[in-house]
């Protein structure tokens, strides 16, 4: 129990301290100090109701995913403290969707319930912003109710988890062994793999219709990885490179901005005031941070560097926390994949292993997607960062998914005669 | 499902580490090229968070100073031309030079930063920079100015006793204000704008006499022997003449400097022979760098930058008298003659008096040192002598001033080619306790007396009403 003080303690230490840092440059304000009171007394009061509850599952999974946030909201009080303050209150509002989810979701089995309602549900939503959605940054994907506006892939991505981790542990069999013979492999039948097909090919069509490109590719990536996660065939991994490789030349000649984005890809510096401006200064920023940083509020990237607040914000915590800080961000990231694989492991049922692989996996490209796009390893593809980049829709999305994910622990550790049988019936 | 997650985690392990190779390539590899890309305006912009210090002259004259509007940084110099190319500029587009690109370490606060400074460095809280107070006198400086308007050269005021710069004056000159504007027109004038005449070489003249006399007394040769001038004279086969081929008669050394008399001092010089020429020469500071804030180009006797072992007898009559390949610099001149009028002693030259914080307090203030100990002051004695009879009963009588008792000595350099002579005029006053000396130029003026002395006589008559120096 003194652990989880003590990693509390750390956590905000990193929030006071780099607000210390800020309040001293004149770049936080009172209001935001104030939410940030709310929020690290939510944090603790966070500790005492698992304690009152007796939260047995994963004791790392949260506080990692918390210093993430703090790292953000630091870095987000530093380029944008507007942005910061709402997103505070979406920290606090993420904080309290984990919790409730943790304790009101009794059963997540449950949730495997209505794979083919949030299947579809996830097809309509998207196709419901296709249509009345409201275009920023290029992409169709946000719908507006009222004042409010909702990045709805990042729902979608809640349902299709949940469809996938539920459809998959129901077919993995059929999905594993085959039951057509083409050549030497033996495939799945059609109707076996056609709802899965005909969901992931629909919800990645509309996505490319909405120009999320980037979100289309965390699909994409998803999909394949989780298939074969439950599989273990190298032959799903195989068929996905070519439709990859296929659809991806569809696209650049079909947009125009995939032609730009691979062409500043290639060579940023020959248009670096155009097309190349936003990942040449992106560059600057990385580069301009060097091993320990220009420390905190220091950098110039913060003004320069466009969308530094969202897609770009890793770019900042590179140029003003080094090397070391950047370093840091990567290997928070891979402690929660890979916390959320080992709660995979031991997860009670085939469901939950799925799920929770499925979680660990989408957070982990997600990651991976746009950081390699930041430091030019991959064509850049806009997509925000999990808990560390602006925006209230991805920021509960993903507290809601790690809400999940605790429950799964939860579960598996809390009854542990069940954990004895777990994947009994499948094992091969 | 356990090897399968196996397998994907260790594959998003390689990405991670893939990644962080990625961030080692761009933040440790290709860090510095990055930082000087074109399109990179990281370093400009680090420089725009410091509001750069003022300049000011002797009396509290802002000379350069940043105006702050709307977080909008302006340099602006209220002087304009008048202490151009001294001052220089810093400009984003053009970076800098001049005192703003030397004082620059001073000026963003880089330098001995305070202990508030280094907080700020660390924290980068928009930060001020340190304030310049310089020993200039922009009174004499505008006088320099205005008498140079029109020409092309330059004019260098010291006080002696201290070694402090009072006027620096370089014509053609430019306006700072608005320099980004205007670079083009500027850089296309004729007689190089951006080139601080004061610190380029060129050919002495008789101005150099004042030197070849301290190598006559450090020989020990009779100064008191006549010698007849009959307008030319031969040595070792070369023949010397003297300017519009006067002969001067009977002179002995008084005399041949009041009446810069050529053929004297070739005689002479080679009398006291090149060993004796050339100590007094490193005596006075040739081949040696200037220390001083600005650089200074190095004073030359041959084509070549060190002071030669030897000199042959030709060269040596030649370079006795200011010709042959001897080339000084206007300010090295100023120092030689203020070496004369501070008893033989030449003081370090400086500009910078005092940095200042912005809370006033003095980080740096610079206290009066020797630099050379180019004669005894005996043999400084007679060679301002020698320089008041120039002003009463010689050739560089029109800078001669009723109230006080000006010591000078007038230059018509041949720079060579059928051009007009360069027209030197150093001087320094009063004689009995110098407090300014002067060195002017005017490229191709003609002679020393008539086109540089009106404007030496202007800046000394200015700086000895105006008792410069009472606060030293």
């Amino acid at each position: 129990m003194k652990r989880v003080w003590i990693l509390r303690l750390i956590i905000l230490s990193v929030l006071w301290i780099g607000l210390g840092v800020l309040t001293l440059d004149g770049k936080a304000n009172e209001q935001i100090l104030w939410q940030a009171g709310v929020f690290s007394l939510l944090l603790l009061i966070g500790v005492a109701v698992e304690k009152l509850v007796a939260y047995r599952g994963d004791l790392y999974l949260l506080p990692t995913v918390q210093l993430i946030l703090v790292i953000g909201l630091v870095v987000l009080t530093r380029i944008r403290p507007a942005a910061a303050l709402k997103q505070f209150w979406w920290a606090c509002l993420g904080l309290f969707v984990f919790y409730f989810i943790l304790y009101a979701l009794r059963d997540y089995r449950a949730l495997g319930r209505y794979r083919y309602l949030a299947g579809l549900g996830a097809v309509v939503l998207l196709f419901i912003t296709l249509l009345f959605g409201v275009a920023q940054g290029g992409a169709t994907s946000w719908l507006q109710i009222g004042n409010l506006n909702f990045e709805s892939e990042e729902l979608v991505k809640v349902a299709m988890l949940i469809f996938l981790a539920s459809y998959l542990s129901e077919y993995e069999e059929i999905l594993r062994i085959g039951t057509v013979q083409i050549g030497r492999f033996s495939l799945p039948d059609w109707r076996t793999l056609g709802p899965f097909l005909a969901m992931g090919g629909f919800s990645l069509l509309l996505l490319a219709a909405q120009k999320s490109l980037g979100t289309a590719l965390v699909f994409f990536s998803l999909y394949v990885l989780v298939l074969y996660v439950v599989t273990e065939r190298w032959i799903y991994l195989g068929v996905a490179v070519p439709v990859f490789l296929c659809t991806g030349t569809l696209g650049y000649f079909l947009f125009g901005h995939v032609q730009v984005r691979i062409a500043t890809w290639i060579d940023p510096w020959v248009d670096a005031s155009g097309g190349g401006y936003q990942i040449a200064q992106s560059l600057f920023a990385i580069g301009g941070g060097k091993i320990i940083g220009t420390g905190l509020g220091n950098g110039i990237g913060a003004s320069q560097v466009p969308a530094a607040s969202t897609d770009f914000i890793f770019a900042i915590i590179a140029e003003e926390l080094g090397f070391a800080g950047a370093m840091a961000v990567l290997m928070l990231f891979l402690i929660v994949v890979l916390r959320a694989f080992h709660i995979s492991v031991k997860a009670a049922d085939r469901f939950g292993q799925i799920l929770a692989a499925g979680i660990g996996i989408l957070v982990g490209t997600e990651a991976i997607i746009i950081l390699a796009g930041v430091t030019k390893l991959l064509p850049l593809t806009g997509i925000p960062l999990p808990w560390v980049s602006y925006g209230g829709s991805s920021l509960l999305i993903h507290f809601l998914l790690l809400g999940i994910l605790a429950n799964i622990s939860h579960a598996e550790a809390a009854d542990p005669m069940h954990s004895k049988h777990k994947g009994r019936e499948y094992a091969a | 499902m356990k090897k399968g997650l196996r397998n994907v985690a260790i594959g998003f392990s390689l990405s991670i580490i893939c990644l962080s190779f990625g961030l080692v390539y761009w933040q440790v590899v290709r860090s510095t090229d990055l930082m000087e890309n074109p399109a990179n305006r990281r370093l400009i912009l680090l420089e725009q968070r410091v509001v750069r210090g003022g300049i000011f002259d002797r009396n509290g004259e802002v000379l350069a100073q940043t105006d702050l509007n709307d977080e909008k940084k302006t340099r602006v110099y209220p002087k304009g031309e008048a202490i151009e190319p001294l001052m220089g500029y810093a400009t984003l587009l053009h970076g800098s030079s001049g005192l703003e690109a030397y004082l620059g370490d001073w000026l963003l606060g880089i330098k001995d930063a305070t202990a508030t400074q280094a907080l700020e460095q660390a924290f980068q809280l928009p930060r001020r920079g340190n304030d310049v107070v310089l020993t200039l006198d922009y009174r004499l400086q505008k006088v320099a100015y205005e008498g140079l308007k029109g020409k092309i050269g330059s004019a260098v005021a010291l006080d002696p006793r201290s070694g402090e710069v009072l006027a620096l004056a370089s014509q053609p000159s430019f306006e700072g204000n608005g320099l980004d504007e205007n670079w083009d027109k500027i850089s296309q004038k004729p007689g190089s704008p951006f080139l601080n005449h004061a610190f380029a070489l060129y050919t002495p003249g008789s101005t150099l006499k004042i030197m070849t006399s301290g190598a006559l007394l450090r020989a020990g040769l009779n100064t008191g022997d006549l010698y007849n001038c009959t307008g030319t004279a031969v040595i070792n086969g070369q023949v010397i003449r003297e300017q519009n081929d006067k002969a001067h008669g009977w002179v002995n050394f008084n005399l041949a400097l009041a009446e810069s008399c050529n053929t004297y001092f070739a005689t002479y010089g080679v009398k006291a022979g090149d060993k004796q020429f050339l100590q007094t020469a490193k005596a006075f500071g040739f081949g040696e760098e200037i220390p001083f804030e600005l650089p200074v180009k190095l004073s030359t006797l041959t084509n070549e930058a060190a002071v030669p072992h030897r000199l042959d007898e030709n060269l040596l009559a030649a370079s006795a008298f200011g010709q042959g390949e001897v080339l000084v610099s206007p300010f090295h001149m100023a120092l030689i003659t203020a070496g004369v009028a501070n008893q033989g002693v030449i003081m370090q030259p400086y500009i910078v008096e005092q940095v200042r914080d912005e809370n006033q307090n003095v980080l740096y203030q610079k206290n009066p040192e020797p630099w050379l100990t180019a004669l005894s002051a005996d043999q400084a004695a007679r060679i301002k002598s020698a320089m008041v009879t120039a002003v009463n009963d010689g050739t560089a009588s029109p800078g001669g001033i009723a109230a006080f008792q000006v010591a000078a000595k007038t230059g018509s350099a041949e720079p060579g080619g059928d051009v007009p002579t360069h027209a030197w005029y150093i001087a320094f006053a009063p004689a009995d306790n110098p407090q300014i000396a002067v060195a002017v130029l005017v490229e191709n003026g003609g002679t020393g007396g008539g086109a540089s002395a009106p404007i030496a006589r202007a800046i000394i008559e200015s700086a000895l009403s105006q008792k410069v120096g009472d606060n030293t």
